[in-house]
């Protein structure tokens, strides 16, 4: 059984009876048993996931109507919440924490009849780049295990690309879905805010994280994105998209349509000559297509990843708050503490790049320096939303490559706080500006993926599929050698 | 110039036990300085925008029952409370 399949051709095979789910599903597991000690993508596993394979089956069989998912092996990033189920955060606080609710993209893929595999590893709370912020160890890459999977979603990036099961749920801040989907040569979606619903997502920076689906096909991301998004009662920053289908005209291609090469994104210091060559390639690929390309330049960019920080951080210093070790937390006797020193003391279960986000996010915005950090970071967003607003009155996309660097080996750089921040340098934008991103495996250079981004703007995620798409027909890379 | 000391002191405010303060003081200064990068562009003519969204559009106020009741899923519940450190 071929477990590097994509999600349509999964369906079409399980509905013309070449493998019933259960087969699929304990093929995937055994899958997950042979590589994930090497890989740790995963952090706990759903035990009951042939069980759920078996009564899919039994629909099928029997004749009832199932979901249009068909069962299909799928993998959650665990900060997402599960009834029932622990969400660590992959963090030592939340080690124990059940979910007494379900996220509403969990209830979307269930109602679609899904089996869930398990809970992926992120780096803590999803603040880092490599998922070596893990309380519970690093997730490897599968295309080199001595090099990281990128982050914070490196679990989900990881489990897809090792064929652990055909598709997950990341959720993306300042590109915590599209630089690991690029590190590991996966699709990943950071959708325009407000498509799918944050309900169940543990916060970190609401205003501009968003969830994303990972998978191995563009058309299973299309395929993906209509059984998650749409409006939800329960978080009101959803907004109504009119459930268009995405899949609809996907191959419709992109002849006559602008694409703008963002200068900043593309000329960075940082940029990779394995990076910039893909660059130049792509462009290339594009003209082929019928597109025509253009530099484009949005000054603002150089700030961008200072801004985020700043945004981030205020956010995630309010929402981790409420892990006092009264409300959430673990077991730690009270007696002889006093309230304040409690916390703090019981708080010191946070690893080191949270402990420090919290830090940061009690500096930035408090009294005395809001003016340099906080407030300036937003108008930095609202200069950027202009920028960009400008840019796609001339433009159907924007593109870059996802990230400036290839993969790299395990602790290059994470003693360099800087430089993991400007890994972020080319993913911000779009949610700084709330608009779609996509990231499409494009090379495998050295043995090591490389990863293209397309932009569009809000709501264009049809458009912005259409362009994905045609890039994906272009590519022919190899499979993950492990 | 961001001062040593008054990240320690933002960091007490946090409720975050510094035990090994000198690496996180160290890369929280050194993230800090990096953001000086925001006095170098010209702000002055920008607004902070936001988006609104009217109050008609929002859930309506009202009680949505829960199959439990969350509270008693708590480790410190005790019957009718919460339990709490001291204050002094």
């Amino acid at each position: 059984m071929n477990l590097n399949t994509s999600i349509l051709q999964y369906i079409e095979d399980v509905k013309s009876g070449s493998f019933t789910v259960e087969e699929f599903v304990t093929e995937t597991l055994q899958r997950i048993k042979d590589v994930d000690e090497k890989v740790h993508a995963y952090i706990s596993l759903n035990d009951s996931a042939i069980n759920d394979s078996k009564l899919i089956d039994k629909k099928i069989t029997s004749g009832e109507n199932v979901g249009k998912c068909y069962g299909f092996p799928i993998s959650i990033k665990d900060n997402i919440c599960i009834t029932g189920t622990k969400t660590t955060c992959a963090s030592k606080i939340l080690e124990n924490f059940v979910a007494p609710y379900t996220a509403t993209v969990v209830n979307r893929l269930n109602d679609e009849d899904v089996v869930i595999t398990g809970k992926t590893n992120l780096d803590e709370f999803a603040m880092g780049l490599t998922t070596e912020f893990s309380a519970y160890g690093p997730t490897k890459n599968p295309w080199n295990l001595n090099y990281v999977p990128g982050g914070s979603s490196g679990g989900s990036a990881a489990s897809v690309a090792a064929n652990e099961c055909l598709a997950s749920l990341g959720s993306d801040t300042g590109g915590s879905v599209r630089n690991p989907a690029s590190f590991c040569s996966v699709v990943g979606l950071k959708p325009t805010y407000g498509l799918i619903s944050r309900y169940g997502l543990i916060s970190y920076a609401n205003s501009i994280e968003q969830i994303g689906p990972m998978t191995k096909t563009v058309k299973d991301s299309a395929f993906l994105l209509n059984v998650i998004s749409g409006q939800d009662v329960n978080d009101d920053t959803t907004i109504n998209n009119n459930n268009p289908d995405y899949l609809q005209n996907i191959e419709n291609g992109i002849e006559g349509k602008k694409i703008g090469i963002i200068k900043e994104m593309t000329t960075s210091d940082g940029l990779s000559s394995e990076v910039s060559n893909a660059t130049k390639e792509v462009i290339h690929d594009f003209e082929s297509l019928g597109a025509s390309c253009d530099e484009v330049s949005l000054p603002t960019i150089p700030y961008t990843v200072a801004a985020y920080y700043t945004i981030t951080s205020t956010e995630a210093g309010s929402n981790l708050a409420r892990y006092d070790n009264i409300r959430y937390g673990y077991e730690m006797e009270s007696e002889g503490y006093e309230y304040n020193s409690y916390i703090s003391k019981s708080r010191t279960k946070f690893g080191p790049e949270v402990t420090r986000r919290i830090i940061l996010g009690g500096f930035v915005p408090s009294a005395g320096h809001a003016g340099k950090y906080f407030l300036k970071a937003l108008k930095v967003k609202s200069k950027l939303i202009s920028e960009i607003n400008s840019s796609f009155e001339k433009f159907d996309y924007l593109i870059a490559p996802t990230a400036p660097v290839q993969p790299f080996q395990f602790g290059e750089k994470i003693d360099d706080p800087v430089t993991l921040m400007l890994l972020d340098y080319n993913t911000v934008t779009a949610n700084l500006t709330g608009k779609p991103a996509i990231s499409i495996p494009y090379r495998v250079s050295n043995g090591l993926p490389i990863g293209m981004q397309i932009m569009a703007n809000t709501l264009e995620e049809k458009s912005l599929f259409q362009a994905a798409y045609a890039l994906e027909t272009k590519t022919k890379l190899p499979e993950v050698p492990l | 110039m961001v001062d040593e000391e008054e990240i320690i002191r933002v960091a007490k405010l946090m409720k975050v036990d510094l035990e090994d303060h000198v690496e996180h003081v160290g890369r929280v200064k050194k993230m800090l300085e990096y953001f000086d990068i925001l006095d170098q562009i010209d702000l002055s003519s920008e607004e902070i925008t936001s988006q609104e969204k009217s109050l008609l559009d929002l859930r309506k106020d009202e009680f949505i029952p829960h199959d439990k009741l969350l509270i008693e899923s708590l480790k410190n519940f005790r019957e009718h409370y919460v339990r709490a450190p001291k204050m002094n």
